[in-house]
């Protein structure tokens, strides 16, 4: 059995963070409803942060 | 000076959506289909005239004001993967979509009061008789929403008997010649026959036990068309009110959804019962061309509202009306449309 395909969803009134969950209609759909919606994955890189006091 | 035949009409409209109402969309993000209907979107401009005016000296009208414009379009077509998942995207409004090809797209009704948008995606609509040299028509409806599907599943071995029809209603502007548009090569679609229909409703699988006829589902907007003229809404012609007023939002009213079916009446068949009992369950309502290429509507709560015995060819038969209803965690309606056909409603 295939493992599902996965998606990112961002919550609902741009409160919280994105998360990845599976597609299936089951899992998506009480998401939807609620406001949750697809988004882009978030990106990696980490910030970089110059110590100001060197 | 040869006739025009209704055949040679070309038809394509947005396989993605517009920026926004306003925005005209380009030949890259349209896909072009046949289609049943012979009907043709065809602009509408209203009209007054000043005969009921005073200080005239008379009361027959001297002059006539263009005052709003209107456009809408109807497809019907036999139901295939691409316009089935076109259709419940652009029909509903909410859309995610999965996998690298096919691609799933899950599909569920806006819910603006979880912070969802009020107004459904927009496409243009394109019409084209001999484009290029000699041209009879050439036309783009822009702004315009899915005012509701309607699936129609039958008995019997044709084409037929699988079909949706899509209502659009449009913005009002048009592009009434020379859009610039080069029409798309014709979308390959993948039928979704009758023959392939599963379905589950109120906990009974009607076409295992081979007693399902026919059944009908759909979805309306109930498009609040007068609200799309508000005070700036714009003029066919941006900044000259002289041209006619249109649209500049369709936001959706009072939705409904529907399901009906006929299945052979027999022994143990339980509607009746259900219906007394107002039963509650789901409906799945599944059709396939194959792996790749599908649609599925789940109804998550339904209820029946009407049965009634009756017969089909003299067999005796039971028609159901049923009333989709609100679940609390799953909502009204989940589509999913599976297809080999990328960024639809993207």
């Amino acid at each position: 059995m295939n493992e599902p395909t996965r998606v990112w969803m961002r919550p609902p009134w741009g409160r919280g963070e994105p998360k990845e969950v599976d597609a299936t209609p089951d899992v998506l759909t009480p998401l939807m409803i609620s406001g949750w919606a697809q988004c882009e994955p978030p990106t990696n890189e980490q910030e970089v942060t110059t110590d100001v006091h060197d | 000076m040869s006739t025009t035949r209704l055949q040679e009409v070309l038809v394509c409209f947005g396989k993605k959506k517009q920026a926004d109402i306003a925005t005209a969309q380009v030949a890259a993000d349209m896909w072009r289909f046949s289609k049943l209907n012979a009907a043709l979107a065809n602009p509408k401009l209203a009209t007054e005239n000043d005969a009921e005016e005073y200080g005239k000296g008379h009361e027959f009208p001297t002059a006539t004001f263009k005052t709003a414009w209107d456009v809408g379009a109807t497809l019907e077509k036999y139901l295939s993967a691409e316009i089935g998942a076109w259709a419940v995207a652009f029909g509903l409004g909410k859309v995610v979509k999965s996998g690298a090809g096919p691609y799933v797209y899950t599909c569920t009704p806006l819910m603006p009061a979880a912070g969802d948008a009020a107004e459904l995606p927009y496409l243009s609509y394109v019409e084209q008789i001999r484009p290029g040299g000699g041209v009879v028509l050439d036309r783009q409806a822009v702004g315009l929403a899915v005012e509701g599907f309607q699936i129609t599943v039958g008995s019997g071995p044709g084409r037929a008997n699988s079909k949706i029809s899509v209502e659009l209603v449009g913005s009002g502007k048009v592009i009434d010649s020379a859009t610039g548009i080069t029409m798309p090569a014709a979308t390959t679609e993948k039928l979704l026959p009758s023959a392939s229909l599963t379905l589950s409703i109120n906990g009974v699988d009607y076409v295992t036990n081979k007693n399902i006829v026919s059944l009908e589902t759909g979805w309306k907007n109930n498009i609040r068309m007068d609200a799309g003229f508000f005070p700036g809404s714009g003029f066919q012609t941006a900044g000259d009110g002289s041209t006619g007023a249109i649209r500049g939002r369709l936001e959706f009213g009072n939705r409904v959804g529907n399901l009906k079916f006929v299945a052979r009446f027999m022994n143990g068949s339980d509607e009746y019962t259900k219906l007394k009992a107002q039963t509650t369950g789901t409906a799945v309502v599944t059709l396939a061309y194959d792996a790749n290429n599908s649609l599925q509507l789940t109804w998550q709560q339904v209820t029946y509202s009407v049965v009634e015995i009756a017969e089909t060819d003299q067999i005796l038969t039971v028609a159901v009306e049923c009333l989709p209803m609100y679940h609390v965690t799953n909502g009204i309606l989940t589509a999913v449309g599976k297809t080999v056909v990328d960024a639809i409603c993207s």
